[in-house]
């Protein structure tokens, strides 16, 4: 079954198309990253895969659920690590994890916080409040945060925005760590990053798919010269 | 299908706990115990609203400070009471959805598998419970600096009945209005320029029945229950409108 | 364009045609309806004179209310108000279960027709009430309820103005036009049931005469078809405005 299925996914506001028919089939287990200029839709995509947004034409499924139709069982399957921490910077680190760990309906959200804190390594911070904590280490509890469900798909929108190089690496780590059989998705500013991290790569440009391949079949150096003319297109 | 699969990753490890879909009600629990942990542990907005609300209450000691024989102020009081309970409302209504834009914790709440109305009703109930807090403050400060000179006349209790109707219908607009104005420029007078026209007609009855509750006058039924069953129409029909759009509103 | 949209409303469709003629003829029975408000209705009579007077070859024991000719002018464009925020909030559900953008402009051109004709309505009722009562302003429920509409359609642009996002304005416009409209009438009905202690709810009720309710038909006729020609020229050039805006994008990009 493939983790992420999209077929001819359109996002328009009369004529102004964010996404302009995009399809694609992800296989289960992969890492696919997502690059292009700025408004090629990066965002939006991520968004319409996370039912945050509702795509105008076109259909996507996750694990084979449509978002359309089935769009709360889905949301059960996504996970969301975002720039943004997505945490209440008033509750402590565990009392988010129990909140989310509530509202999504885990069995014992007390334990599964705990683990998650010891996953994460935050284990001795966890009834600090969010607002003292650095932002590498809200970038932590969010990707604790993300995962209290134990999502199938997991997206990442621009993770690495404000973290300093040391963080990057721990938070690299971290998702190797909990990879697992999981689906990544993932959208960066950050080509060699995001290249070295995926299995899959798609470009956009103008809401449209210019490129959709699995690393092992790309050149490092020629996906580059793609994705400078790509974004010098995007120059309007 | 999918519960299926669930359930079969159950035990697997560390990182397989065992997920059900919560009720509706247990959703709405866990939200709404949110907002209160998270107001006992900052009271941001219960002090910002209260020292608002005392801070009306002297610039109507300056206001009134030659009108103020008692018989007038006790004509009025119905009026400036429900003007300070407007604004104070306004305030807090526009901080309610504050925390969940600062880390773009209403993207993460959207993300969870749970009906939307579910979020404006535990939203709406957090934001009653800071109003009626604020309310339990103030109505008493207000009625020791104006009316406490003056015998009330033996129906002054009746005024909780015009105070919680209004409350219950301020607070549900005011969360409608409060999602949409968190998206826009210049929330605030935004929220102003939407609340007040809109929060009119229930501020009418509201006032109008309160007056006479101080008052005390002969028309009860014309003057206290006939506000009063137009508020609760108000309340519920807005309600109801508020939280089939709110949908809408939110995914926006 | 293709078939399955064919039902979404486009500048150039057919009612395009009408606009013209509705606006001539809106405009020819709206002064229709002037004359006959002097010359056909029968003046009114309000307080009783000391004795019967010889006015222009007629007797009359009663004064004269020159100033309720207004009425025939302010009771008409307020119902095209409610009218056209009725068609706004139209197609702000249509907005909502469609999402296309088109009745989206629809709403708005539909809520710009509301914000005119409630401007025409307060100024009428406000002269009224300063010749028939003699204060600028009473919060008599009717005045009221159209101040407060008025406030209502100005926030729905002020609101507009304030969201960038297109897609997000289009439905927050849309949710505030149904708010609006359910609120309108409950703002009447409070006003109008509470009866208010300061100013006495001052309403004359009872049937109109014939020749009063003709003339109101007119004048009202007239209206509606100046609101649609307006709303239609109104629309057209919104729309030339977007495809115009879509051109140079699809240029630039």
């Amino acid at each position: 079954m493939n983790a992420v299925e999209a077929h001819n996914l359109t996002k328009a506001f009369g004529t102004r198309k964010a996404l302009d028919g995009v399809s694609f089939e992800l296989p289960e287990g992969t890492f696919l990253s997502i690059f292009g200029p700025n408004g090629a839709g990066k965002t939006t995509l991520l968004r319409v895969l996370s039912t945050l947004a509702r795509p105008t034409a076109g259909s996507a499924s996750i694990c084979g659920i449509d978002l359309k139709e089935d769009s709360d069982e889905a949301r059960g399957l996504i996970g969301m690590i975002s720039h943004a921490s997505m945490l209440y910077p008033d509750l402590t680190a565990e009392e988010n994890l129990v909140l989310f760990g509530k509202l999504y309906g885990v069995a014992d959200p007390q334990a599964r916080a705990s683990e998650l804190l010891e996953a994460v390594g935050l284990s001795h911070r966890r009834l600090d409040q969010v607002r003292t904590f650095s932002r590498g280490m809200t970038q932590r509890v969010s990707i604790a945060r993300a995962l209290v469900h134990d999502p199938r798909v997991v997206f990442l929108d621009e993770p690495y925005s404000g973290l300093d190089p040391h963080a990057v690496d721990i938070f690299d780590e971290l998702i190797a760590s909990v990879r697992g059989d999981r689906t990544f998705i993932m959208v960066s500013h950050d080509l060699a990053k995001g290249f070295s991290m995926c299995t899959h790569t798609l470009m956009l440009a103008r809401g449209r798919v210019v490129a959709f391949a699995p690393k092992e079949k790309l050149d490092y150096d020629e996906f580059a010269a793609l994705y400078r003319s790509t974004v010098g297109m995007g120059v309007a | 299908m999918a519960r299926l699969t669930r359930q079969m990753r159950q035990g697997g490890g560390p990182f397989a706990p065992s997920v059900s879909k919560p009720s509706a009600f247990q959703q709405y629990k866990t939200l709404l115990a949110k907002d209160l942990r998270q107001e006992f542990r900052t009271r941001e907005m219960l002090t910002s609203m209260g020292i608002y609300a005392l801070l009306v209450i002297i610039v109507y000691g300056a206001a009134l400070a030659l009108t103020a024989n008692g018989l007038d102020i006790m004509r009025m009081g119905g009026g400036l009471l429900w003007v300070l309970i407007v604004f104070t409302s306004l305030l807090g209504l526009g901080r309610s959805f504050a925390h969940e834009k600062e880390q773009g914790c209403m993207e993460g709440i959207m993300l969870v598998p749970l009906d939307r109305s579910v979020i404006f009703l535990a939203k709406a109930t957090a934001n009653i419970l800071f109003l009626l807090a604020v309310e339990i403050i103030a109505v008493p400060l207000f009625y020791f600096f104006f009316m406490s000179g003056e015998p009330v006349a033996p129906t002054f209790p009746a005024i909780v009945a015009p105070l919680l109707l209004g409350t219950v219908g301020m607070a549900g607009i005011g969360t409608m209005l409060s999602t949409i104005t968190m998206n826009t420029r210049a929330k605030d007078v935004m929220l102003a320029v939407l609340f007040i026209p809109l929060i009119y007609p229930l501020l009418y009855a509201c006032v109008t029945a309160t007056t006479v509750a101080i008052t005390g006058t002969e028309f009860w039924i014309d003057f206290f229950v006939m506000p009063l069953v137009l508020a609760c129409g108000y309340d519920v029909v807005m309600l109801l409108v508020c939280w089939v759009l709110y949908d809408f509103v939110v995914s926006a | 364009m293709s078939k399955g949209k064919a039902r979404v409303p486009e500048a150039g469709q057919w009612p395009d045609r009408l606009a013209i003629p509705a606006l001539a003829a809106g405009t020819v029975l709206t002064s229709a309806a002037f004359l006959l408000a002097f010359l056909y209705a029968a003046p009114v009579n309000g307080a009783a004179l000391d004795a019967p007077e010889l006015v222009g070859g007629v007797m009359v024991t009663h004064q004269q209310l020159i100033s309720q000719k207004i009425f025939y002018f302010h009771m008409p464009v307020a119902i095209v108000s409610f009218a056209a925020l009725a068609f706004a909030a139209y197609y702000g559900i249509r907005y909502l279960s469609t999402r296309e953008a088109r009745f989206d402009t629809c709403s708005r051109v539909a809520m710009e027709i509301s914000l005119l004709f409630v401007v025409f309505t307060m100024v009428t009722g406000d002269l009224w009430t300063r010749f028939e009562w003699g204060v600028w302003w009473t919060w008599e429920p009717r005045l009221t309820t159209y101040l407060i509409l008025m406030l209502i359609v100005i926030a729905y642009f002020v609101m507009r103005n304030a969201v960038d996002d297109p897609e997000r304005r289009a439905v927050f416009a849309s949710v505030i036009s149904i708010i609006a409209l359910v609120d309108v009438p409950i703002c009447f009905m409070i006003t109008r049931l509470i009866p208010s202690s300061v100013h006495p709810v001052i309403t004359r009720e009872g049937g109109m005469a014939p020749d009063m309710a003709l003339t109101v038909v007119v004048a009202l006729v007239g209206m509606m078809l100046v609101a649609f020609g307006l709303y239609r020229l109104r629309f057209r050039e919104a729309r030339l405005e977007e495809r115009v805006q879509a051109l140079k994008e699809q240029l630039d990009g």
